[in-house]
């Protein structure tokens, strides 16, 4: 008997009244550079086998779960305590109940991939990204993975699939007869896109040599703030997380079933949409974490909300039977050309140290470490050097997208996204 | 294994780790338990070198039974990534083979309870009660959060040399609200942690009140002008600057890869002579005061800064090769299929003379910054970002009363540090956190220190 039939025999005989299990197969090689010569080269084989327990109050007017992590080396004797330990902590811990994911069983085959060609490719790719003696790559690390995830419940469901992950981490420099700058970036993928890391690397280039022509930031009052680069992803987050079921079921989020998100203002009006699956993404996962199929649909149309989202349990307290974790997303909406955006007073901010938005309170924070000043007369210049703050709920009516859009990883966003109501902390 | 790989290899070494844990996290509408912490794992990582350069494999289904098996599967892997390099191509950083001098240690820290005898069902009513008695207290209290969880680190060290085992109890605990009132929702907390047992959650009730006092005082607080004050930080935001500003800074990975100014500012001013600043598994007791580090290199206690002047950094085994320098104790890894880097561990400012009342009488016009959030390093250029939760207005030496949230600080590290100018005699150190390597690679570390006067630039 193989250990995951094990599992489940035991679970059976446990008292439990549901179970699932999720296990998650993964193979990664992984390549760290100095410059371009490598400084380790690493191989990860893991299993990880997690078992989560359901248990009802006897008058059924609660339910409580609990979760472990079982290694795949445990013996018989060591899953049945761990099992037993489940069932009593499930037993403590009293939720509304919910109901699990239906029957079903399915074996899907995604993406190829190979993890010795993806090495290669990745490895040949960041080896010819165009680089001079202002301007080259200070260290970068490879990651290539490939899934393979099997998820079983107690409720008939059997599924199982693979998905590939690729992340490149990359540190830019640039320097003068004065200094030396570096610029840090995460790309996360399923895949390796070529064409999407040259793209970004020189663009990461760039910014490096602009960024050593910077001034510190001088005192913008009232200049709107364009976001651009990958940073702009945490604007949309707030969207993503304030339309999650369980945000709302707290009452941490205000938005509503069929209400506008916004008052009515001059800004554009925001349509956000789960995607089932994005070109590229290394998140397309046929199943969530659940079991529930994840498919298109709508969240916010036209700045209405049509549908939370989210996972079984605060979506059915919300009355909603399928829905589901989302894995990839398209925001638009946007009425405007990038160059109308680019007009007038702006700052464009191309590089922070850690930009923020809260998705409770709607605060937003960011050092600059690199941005563009947009003078209305059509003059310009780059600064560095203090910080951005402000508040979503400030900017929900007045918020302006580019119709363009551009893909990081698993989400498809306008490339601009500009707001109104920030403060800018310069340091002059 | 070990003897084995050494026959083909130059340096062999094995990680192996048990750690067991649970977490427990209840709030006002969801209860759930898992014995999965941050730091729970099992599982071995071998690192070889062979002429100068360095490979790990890290897998978890060692079956002792089928030793030949695992020995084949790692040998064949490790080969088809040497061809794969080959193939493209690619030049090996040479370093050094790693130091292996022999050493035999067994340590185990003593703890009242261990996670795996903790009795949980008094715990998860503790829990309850502090949410429903949060509703109680406060109206505005739309949500109440609790935590609890505590891990059981174990880990084993194998080399041709070297035997080293550890075994230590952590534990962390928190209770945070979010208040609304028309206007806004605010997101106030509190925590615990400490080199203890789940004996140190038997305190966490006494969290909910300051927890809601802040809540009350983030709700009436008003948006700051930005601009530059004078400041006092508290011991979690002093944590803060210490941890981004020469915790980081001084991470001797980056000295290799010429990512951090400090590697130039050694026996240089980088703050004024009040600033003296330690780092080191053994220079306090907390969430990661560990015997030896994932290295086999044994704890350290570093003086990174003193009176101003830098003096050294943390260093991992490689790093230390590389740079012709020794291992500080310092080489971290997230858990066993991760890479090890120089990362921290406690990170700390000395205490100094003053007295808080003093510091405060001082001030003509500015904040006392209370609250550590979050932050971001910048060790190439020495800029810091550290989100603060409130900030208590002080105008002619006298608190006002009056509330400024949210904070965000940012600056020039030599100039936050060249402008502290009053340092207070008590200290606090605080293990709740976690910390990346950018974006990734978390690991439990500590911070913290005196209340300190300088000057920030505050948003």
């Amino acid at each position: 008997m193989n250990m995951t039939d094990r599992i489940i025999e035991i679970l059976k005989n446990s008292g439990a009244d549901d179970y699932e299990i999720t296990i998650n197969d993964t193979k990664a090689w992984e390549f760290y550079f100095i410059r371009h010569e490598l400084d380790q080269n690493r191989v990860r084989n893991t299993k990880e086998i997690s078992v989560k327990v359901y248990k009802k109050s006897e008058d059924g007017s609660s339910l409580g779960f609990a979760t472990a992590v079982i290694p795949p080396t445990a013996s018989d004797e060591e899953i049945e305590k761990t099992v037993k330990d489940l069932v009593f902590q499930a037993s403590l811990l009293k939720n509304r109940p919910f109901e699990l994911t239906g029957p079903g069983e399915s074996s899907i085959e995604t993406e190829e991939s190979d993890l010795k060609e993806q090495s290669y490719g990745f490895i040949k790719t960041m080896d010819e990204i165009p680089e001079d003696e202002n301007s080259y790559l200070n260290s970068y690390e490879i990651f290539i993975e490939r899934t393979d995830r099997r998820f079983i419940n107690s409720r008939g469901v059997d599924i199982s699939f693979s998905y590939p992950y690729s992340m490149v981490e990359a540190v830019v420099n640039a320097r003068n007869e004065k200094e030396e700058i570096e610029l840090y970036r995460l790309f996360e993928m399923g895949t390796l896109r070529k064409e999407v890391l040259n793209e970004n690397m020189t663009e990461m280039e760039k910014m490096g040599l602009n960024r050593l022509r910077a001034v510190p930031t001088p005192k913008t009052e009232g200049y709107p703030v364009l976001f651009s680069t990958d940073d702009a992803r945490n604007i949309y987050y707030y969207f993503i997380d304030n339309t999650d079921a369980a945000m709302v079921y707290r009452k941490l989020s205000s938005f509503e079933i069929g209400k506008s998100i916004a008052e009515e203002g001059t800004g554009d009006k925001l349509t956000l949409k789960a995607l089932g699956r994005l070109e590229g993404s290394s998140s397309n996962f046929p199943y969530d974490e659940e079991g529930s199929p994840v498919r298109d649909m709508d969240i916010i149309t036209d700045n209405v909300l049509v549908n939370f989202h989210g996972n079984r349990m605060f979506s059915q307290y919300m009355g909603i039977q399928d829905s589901f974790s989302l894995t990839n997303i398209r925001a638009e909406g946007g009425t405007h050309s990038e160059e109308e955006l680019r007009s007038g007073n702006y700052i464009e901010a191309l590089e922070f140290s850690d930009f923020q938005v809260d998705p409770i309170t709607g605060d937003i924070f960011g050092e600059i470490r690199l941005a563009y000043v947009h003078n209305a007369d059509g003059s310009g210049y780059y600064v560095t050097g203090g910080s951005i703050s402000g508040n979503m709920k400030d900017n929900l009516g007045s918020m302006e997208m580019s119709c363009s859009l551009r893909q990081y990883d698993n989400m498809l966003i306008p490339r601009i996204t500009k707001l109104y109501k920030m403060n800018i902390a310069g340091v002059e | 294994m070990v003897a084995r790989l050494a026959e083909t290899y130059d340096y062999v070494s094995a990680l192996a780790t048990d750690s067991k844990g649970f977490a427990v996290r209840i709030s006002n509408s969801s209860k759930s338990a898992s014995n999965r912490t941050m730091t729970t794992e099992r599982g071995i990582v071998f690192r070889v070198s062979r002429r100068g350069m360095y490979s790990e494999y890290a897998f978890n289904d060692l079956d002792p039974e089928k030793e030949d098996e695992a020995m084949e599967r790692l040998e064949q892997a490790l080969e088809d990534q040497y061809d794969l390099l080959y193939s493209a191509g690619v030049r090996e950083y040479e370093t050094p083979e790693l130091d292996d001098e022999p050493l035999e240690l067994f340590v185990e820290k003593e703890t009242e309870i261990l996670p795996e005898d903790c009795e949980l069902e008094t715990m998860v009513n503790d829990l309850v009660n502090i949410c429903e008695k949060a509703k109680q207290m406060d109206e505005r209290v739309v949500e109440c959060y609790t935590s609890a969880q505590s891990t059981h680190i174990s880990k084993m060290f194998i080399s041709r040399n070297r035997f080293l085992r550890q075994s230590y109890v952590y534990s962390e605990g928190s209770v945070a609200v979010v208040a609304a009132n028309e206007e806004d929702n605010k997101f106030a907390y509190k925590a615990v942690s400490g080199l203890k047992g789940p004996e140190i959650f038997r305190d966490l009730s006494s969290q909910l009140e300051p927890c809601i006092k802040m809540a009350d005082e983030l709700l009436s607080s008003e948006r700051i002008v930005p601009g530059e004050y004078e400041i006092i930080t508290d011991p979690s935001v002093t944590g803060l600057i210490a941890h981004e500003a020469f915790g980081h800074g001084v991470e001797m990975d980056m000295f290799v890869k010429e990512r951090a100014l400090g590697k130039y500012y050694i026996d240089k001013r980088v703050g004024s002579d009040k600033v003296t600043m330690h780092e080191g598994a053994l220079c306090a007791e907390n969430v990661t005061s560990y015997a030896f580090d994932d290295e086999g290199t044994l704890a350290g206690d570093v003086t990174e800064i003193e009176n101003g002047i830098l003096k050294t950094g943390i260093c991992d085994a490689l790093s230390a090769k590389r740079l012709g320098t020794v291992p500080t104790g310092n080489g971290k890894r997230e858990n066993y299929a991760h890479k090890v880097y120089t990362r921290m561990t406690n990170t700390i400012f000395d205490s100094g003379t003053d007295s808080l009342e003093d510091m405060i009488s001082s001030i003509k016009k500015g904040y006392l910054l209370e609250g550590c959030e979050s932050g971001m390093e910048d060790p190439k250029h020495w800029g810091i970002q550290c989100i603060v939760s409130l900030g208590r207005e002080i105008i002619d030496g006298k608190l006002t009363g009056k509330i400024v949230s949210p904070v965000i600080m940012t600056g020039y590290v030599p100039d936050l540090l060249g402008n502290i100018s009053m340092v207070s005699t008590d200290r606090e150190v605080f293990g709740s956190g976690g910390c990346g390597k950018g974006h990734k690679e978390w690991v439990k570390v500590a911070d913290g220190g005196p209340y300190l006067k300088t000057i920030g630039r505050l948003g």
